[in-house]
């Protein structure tokens, strides 16, 4: 269905390959994960196969790319458009039309498709995605997940061969992934759809893939099965992690496997009495909210919310897309305004605080880490913020080398990686000493190494430092390592609250693979397990 | 999905329901039709943000309105009458003879310059109904081929207006909490240069997801739903044009015949 051959890719103005002497073929019905570090291509090589690299983007292509038999040298990527669809990172930016129906048509209307075959082909794809009951909604108005199928079916309805997705996981909670990972399963499994993904969240797709297409740091790539690949390569999801670090001679891609590989050694492990995992007592408390509600229109995005925080404290707060994770953080930050209750950060009203008071106090980094950067180099980024907040020149640089040594200073910050723009978001908002310091998924396109470095960095403010962390996230895996408190919010309300064990393994959806495959014992990450084995109670 | 009428149907029926308004030149007939369709737009308008367009009318023509009445009673040709009270004359050059400011202000000359504005917020109120009862999107569609393409760039634009509106406020709210105050001129290029970048981005992705469907590939455009046109719309276009030829009798009835012609807008769920 696709084959490339012999490919090489060049951007303008770059004097670095790309991709590099690149071949593979994939055959239809096949499932195909692309996986690998942040910033090595995988998302050119995803936008190759429909010629939207180089036609779109500009670049020098070597080698040939044949899907379905047409050279995508040869024809525009619409030439494709009945044959590649495309799915991207965030699909609220491809969308053309404001509401479900008329999006999904969009595509078929600039084919010239008759009117009476597009009629038939919505519903068909309403019914397979199971958009029948939003067909009439603007989507703007919906979930994340809802977004994402809708731009599965926007590309579904022009019945392409090849179906491409750019993490389409990314910023949806867990369940809402699930279900579009589960649809496409199914598409591949009924009707032969050849699906190519890339995705950093392993551990949510793995178990689906047929082959993997691993890029690596350097360049290099390796394509084999999902066992082979992820036997030796640096990444890969904790199942695998676990299954490296107790030694096993295989390793297993799904929980089920893993448990029954691991049953002689659960047994002997469930007569060693369980660790004490109370974390420490949290220190002064730093946030205290009572009874806050807060209303966008008749629309509650938090009912009634009280809770403390105090220092050393990692408060993970976890929730469906548009349960109200975001209004929480924004409020106690004191950009939103609340509409009953009271929030005191150290006995301050937030909603006061204002230029040097509000940065000692708090720091914020948003989702898009770029929207507080305006500097035009990384330099001048970091000088701003030494002045800011009347610190030597250089403290910041200091900070953020601390951080990604690598990093050069006169680098454009739209031009980091996303773990280095988060990093110089960070250094920026960690250089004025806040005392509480909030986060809004910071995990978005992170890969497992970035991920790490973001973990010790949080950890040390907390626990060295004396801060309080809070931050809004999906990923059950970041807040199994890093955080020591779990809260819940479904639809505005908090509707659990306590220590990362008992919030995360409480409900099936939401806890890590590692306790999936360890339960009935209380471990969230490898790095439990291993403890628990070597340093016998 | 459910049937509305045609948009062209709506901005006949207002277009011509303005024009026997200005006919009559009567303040009566103008009030009562700008009633009618008030309440056609209630019933009959679909819960969406263009809906809003009439009301915002009403407040246009409320201003008109006062501006008229001031500006007339400041300025203007005296018309003899009887005289409410009489404010001092400005002076002014001989060769701005027959422009008078200030000096007796007559019942008269009040109430015909409030006439003139009554009839012209008459007006603006119609055009606001059509406005509120036909979307923007479902007009531009039944446009003619030759400047489709020029709607769908619209509707793009549209859509991605809403989007840019977030995108400020989330920058600004982000610079907010990095302790810098975005009032004032000085912070404009602090929230630009993100915008602009984050709308860059944007479009690029846009242009990219449109590329990718196929946009522009083929020379020719089918249409998902063309607007049709039935017996309801020619009912309501044939007699509100028909009753111009007696415009003081038959408008109101053409206000509120769709009231009972038109169907009901679609429920739109709650969100």
């Amino acid at each position: 269905m696709i084959t490339f051959s012999n490919v090489s890719l060049i951007y303008p103005n770059s004097t670095q390959t790309v991709i590099e002497d690149l071949s593979f073929t994939v055959a239809e019905g096949e499932f195909v994960l692309v996986m690998g570090p942040t910033g090595v291509g995988k998302s050119s090589l995803l936008r190759l196969i429909n010629g939207l690299v180089p036609h779109h983007t500009g670049g020098i292509l070597a080698g040939d790319i044949r899907v379905n038999g047409i050279s995508t040298q040869s024809v525009k990527p619409g030439g494709l458009a009945h044959i590649v669809g495309i799915v991207g990172q965030n699909p609220l930016n491809g969308f053309v039309t404001d509401v479900v129906e008329e999006e999904l048509a969009f595509g078929m209307e600039t084919l010239n498709l008759p009117p009476d075959t597009m009629r038939k082909r919505v519903e068909e794809v309403l019914d397979l995605l199971s958009l029948a009951h939003l067909r009439n909604r603007s989507i703007a108005t919906l979930s994340g997940g809802e977004q994402q199928r809708v731009a599965i079916g926007s590309a579904l309805v022009m019945h392409p061969k090849v179906l491409v997705l750019d993490e389409p996981t990314s910023a949806l909670d867990p369940i809402a992934a699930e279900e579009v990972l589960s649809i496409l399963q199914r598409l591949v499994h009924d009707l032969s759809l050849t699906v190519i993904i890339a995705e950093h969240k392993l551990e949510r797709v793995i178990q689906f893939a047929d082959r993997v297409i691993y890029i690596r740091g350097d360049g290099t790539t390796e394509i084999g099965t999902p066992q082979e690949i992820l036997k030796t390569s640096a990444i890969a999801p904790p199942i695998v992690q676990l299954a490296h670090a107790l030694n096993l001679p295989e390793i297993a891609l799904t929980v089920r496997e893993m448990r029954r590989m691991t049953e002689p050694l659960r047994d002997s492990l469930a007569l060693i009495p369980t660790p004490n995992q109370t974390p420490a007592e949290p220190g002064e408390e730093v946030v205290k909210v009572i009874g806050v509600s807060v209303a966008y229109g008749s629309k509650l995005a938090l009912r009634d919310v009280s809770l403390t925080i105090g220092r050393r404290e990692i408060v993970a707060v976890m929730g469906r897309n548009g349960a109200g994770k975001s209004s929480f953080l924004r409020a106690i930050v004191g950009v939103l305004e609340i509409d009953r209750g009271t929030i005191s950060l150290l006995g301050r009203d937030p909603h006061d605080l204002r230029g040097r008071e509000r940065t000692a106090l708090t720091g914020f980094i948003p989702q898009e880490p770029s929207d507080i950067l305006y500097g035009q180099s990384v330099s001048g980024e970091c000088s701003q913020a030494d002045r800011d907040n009347h610190i030597s020149p250089g403290e910041t640089f200091a900070l953020l080398q601390k951080l990604v040594p690598e990093i050069s200073a006169g680098t454009h910050p739209r031009d980091l990686s996303e773990g280095q723009r988060l990093a110089l978001a960070l250094s920026v908002v960690l250089s004025a000493q806040p005392q509480l310091l909030v986060l809004d998924e910071p995990t978005r396109g992170l890969d497992y190494s970035a991920k790490n470095s973001l973990i010790s960095i949080l950890r040390k403010m907390a626990e060295e430092e004396n801060r309080a962390v809070v931050l809004a996230t999906h990923d059950v895996e970041l807040v199994a390592q890093l955080a020591t408190r779990v809260i819940f919010i479904a639809d505005g309300e908090i509707i659990a609250d306590g220590p990362t064990v008992d919030v995360l393994l409480s409900s099936p959806a939401f806890a890590p693979q590692v306790a999936k495959v360890m339960s009935p014992s209380p471990w969230l990450t490898v790095k439990d397990v291993v403890g628990a084995i070597w340093t016998p109670a | 999905m459910h049937r509305l009428l045609h948009p062209l149907a709506w901005w006949i029926w207002a277009g011509s329901l303005a024009i026997g308004v200005a006919m009559t030149n009567s303040a009566l007939i103008a009030g009562t039709v700008v009633g009618a369709a008030a309440i056609v737009v209630r019933r009959k308008a679909e819960k969406a943000p263009w809906a809003a367009t009439f009301p915002w009318a009403l407040k246009i023509g409320l201003w008109v309105i006062a501006i008229r009445v001031i500006a007339g009673v400041l300025i203007g040709v005296p018309i003899p009458g009887r005289t409410l009270f009489t404010l001092p004359i400005l002076p002014l050059p001989s060769w701005m003879a027959g422009i008078r400011i200030g000096g007796a202000v007559t019942l008269e000359r009040v109430s015909a310059t409030a006439h003139d504005g009554v009839m012209l917020a008459a007006i603006i109120a119609l055009l606001g109904a059509a406005a509120s009862l036909s979307s923007p999107h479902r007009l531009l569609r039944s446009l003619p081929i030759m400047v489709y393409e020029f709607g769908v760039a619209v509707v793009i634009a549209t859509s991605v207006l809403p989007q840019l509106v977030a995108s400020v406020r989330r920058i600004r709210d982000a610079q907010r909490l990095r302790g810098q105050e975005t009032r004032g001129f000085l912070s404009w290029r602090r929230i630009a240069l993100p915008l602009l970048e984050d709308s860059l981005s944007r479009s690029l992705d846009l242009a990219a997801a449109m590329d990718a469907r196929g946009y522009g590939y083929s020379r020719k455009r089918s249409r998902y739903r063309p607007n049709s046109w039935s017996a309801i719309e020619y009912a309501i276009c044939a007699a509100s044009v028909a009753a111009l030829i007696k415009p003081q009798y038959l408008v109101t009835v053409a206000a509120i015949l769709p009231l009972f012609l038109a169907p009901a807008p679609k429920v739109v769920m709650s969100t």
